[in-house]
């Protein structure tokens, strides 16, 4: 007979997904019940431990553990090349914007330098420290990108963690400080951008995942080449850009070679870049949010037509990629095992 | 290797185990210091049986509940023999250090005078 407290263990483990509850779901909790008294099972839960215990399991298990089915396997290298691919845009914006922001206040006089020290200066030691923070930080994407991709997993949480960190303080500011609330629906965009590559890198790149890698190049070229398109869409058009422009057209010609990329088509479903079109689209589907929220609330400030128009057609651009590869991402999805 | 799966390689060297058998035998080889969760356990012998390096060694069905034995593999031996290895040699050489570092402080000693075994008068060890 069933005790209450195998129920309890069978109604945690319904956590994790049906083929690995089919495999182990008696014999773990033969292993949880195995030198309890029966007698007083019934008194008796399964402990916070063992449930985070399971969770972590369930986590995992469903992010492509070892001899997953092809759906759990396929959403696990999704996850993982969702957490590289963020994360390599996110390191080469963060990268293009400093690197420009510094070109242009330190060529153009003292007066341009002046202003760009005063961002930091000017309002006091606790603002200067929030803006120094805020300048400083989103930098460590690049440490997070080059430690995943050296499988140094840890490193690149805690690095990707702390870039991350500036995305809250839009929304977190006003309520602690006097500093002006922000654009809300942008502010959740990037925020949600960030702490879902956050996200992504600590769950799908566990212990028992595969080693990040890149579809082609060296982490070091591909930033490189990231970091060129971005700066040169910023100076090829100086007039015509928000902070959502340069990662944007970034993917677009990212995802644009990935989608004629020979190798991808000749790969099979369980080819080590299985899931970069679902991962695109992911990637793809939050950028567009981001393109939206940034210009949306200034469609009526009069603003230039070249912006306006750029901004409308990479939306439109970015809309027609992200369904292709919507649809490229949920056939190999729904495809079977062959 | 993880310290879990080194511990549930050894747990395994001598002879075919349960889930039960491995969390209880990894907790006495460590001396208490390593207690697996279950789904810990479970996240490890997936691995560990992905890698080949354990393989099921049969099924028992004992008041109607299920009961699978793990064995080492081969290569399972071969890992856990190579883990071994390397951490012995490891810890042969920082033992190796100490020692060295305890005769070099002995030596520039001025002749004649002891560690402080007990505080000074001011309460120190000085």
């Amino acid at each position: 007979m069933t005790t209450l407290l195998e129920a309890r263990y069978r109604a945690v483990l319904r956590l994790l997904p049906p083929y690995y509850r089919r495999a182990r779901e008696d014999e773990m909790v033969e292993t949880y019940l195995w030198d309890l008294d029966r007698d007083t099972q019934d008194q008796s839960r399964p402990t916070w431990g063992e449930v985070a215990g399971v969770v972590a399991l369930a986590v995992r298990s469903r992010v492509g553990a070892p001899g997953a089915p092809h759906p759990y396997a396929l959403l696990g290298s999704a996850a993982r090349h969702f957490a590289l691919f963020a994360v390599l845009l996110q390191a080469a914006a963060a990268l293009v914007d400093r690197v420009l922001a510094l070109t242009w206040s330190s060529t153009r006089g003292a007066a341009e330098w002046r202003l760009f020290v005063s961002g930091f200066t000017g309002h006091g030691p606790s603002s200067g420290a929030v803006e120094v923070a805020q300048w400083t930080l989103p930098l460590l994407w690049t440490v997070a990108y080059f430690a995943l991709l050296r499988d140094r997993r840890r490193p690149a949480r805690v690095a990707s963690c702390l870039a991350a960190l500036p995305t809250l303080w839009p929304l977190l500011g006003p309520l602690v400080s006097d500093s002006l609330p922000p654009e809300p629906a942008f502010a959740t965009a990037s925020a949600l951008l960030a702490w879902l590559s956050v996200l992504a890198l600590s769950v799908a790149h566990h212990r028992d995942a595969p080693p990040a890698s890149l579809p082609a190049g060296t982490p070091g070229l591909v930033l490189l080449a990231c970091c060129v398109v971005m700066g040169a869409s910023v100076v090829l058009l100086p007039d015509g850009v928000d902070s959502a422009w340069a990662p944007v057209t970034c993917f677009l010609v990212g995802a644009l070679a990935w989608l004629m990329w020979p190798a991808r088509r000749a790969s099979g479903p369980e080819a080590g870049h299985a899931g970069g079109a679902l991962a695109l689209a992911a990637l793809g589907l939050l950028l567009l949010a981001l393109r939206v929220c940034a210009v949306y609330p200034w469609r009526d400030a009069g603003l230039p037509a070249v912006f306006l128009g750029g901004a409308v057609g990479q939306a439109a651009v970015l809309t027609l990629l992200t369904a292709t590869l919507c649809v490229l991402g949920g056939r190999e999805l729904t495809r079977r095992d062959t | 290797m993880t310290q879990a799966a080194f511990f549930v390689l050894t747990a395994l060297a001598d002879q075919p185990r349960h889930g039960y058998g491995i969390l209880r035998e990894v907790e006495e080889l460590s001396d208490g210091a390593v207690q697996l969760r279950v789904g810990t356990l479970y996240g490890v012998l997936d691995r560990l049986t992905a890698d080949e390096l354990i393989v099921l060694d049969r099924e028992e069905v004992q008041q109607g509940r299920l009961r699978r034995y793990y064995r080492l593999t081969e290569e399972g031996t071969e890992a856990l023999a190579a883990e071994a290895e390397r951490m012995a040699a490891g810890a042969g050489a920082a033992k190796r250090r100490i020692a060295e570092g305890r005769r070099a402080s002995e030596g520039n000693r001025p002749a004649g005078t002891v560690p402080p075994t007990a505080p000074g008068l001011a309460g120190g060890l000085a």
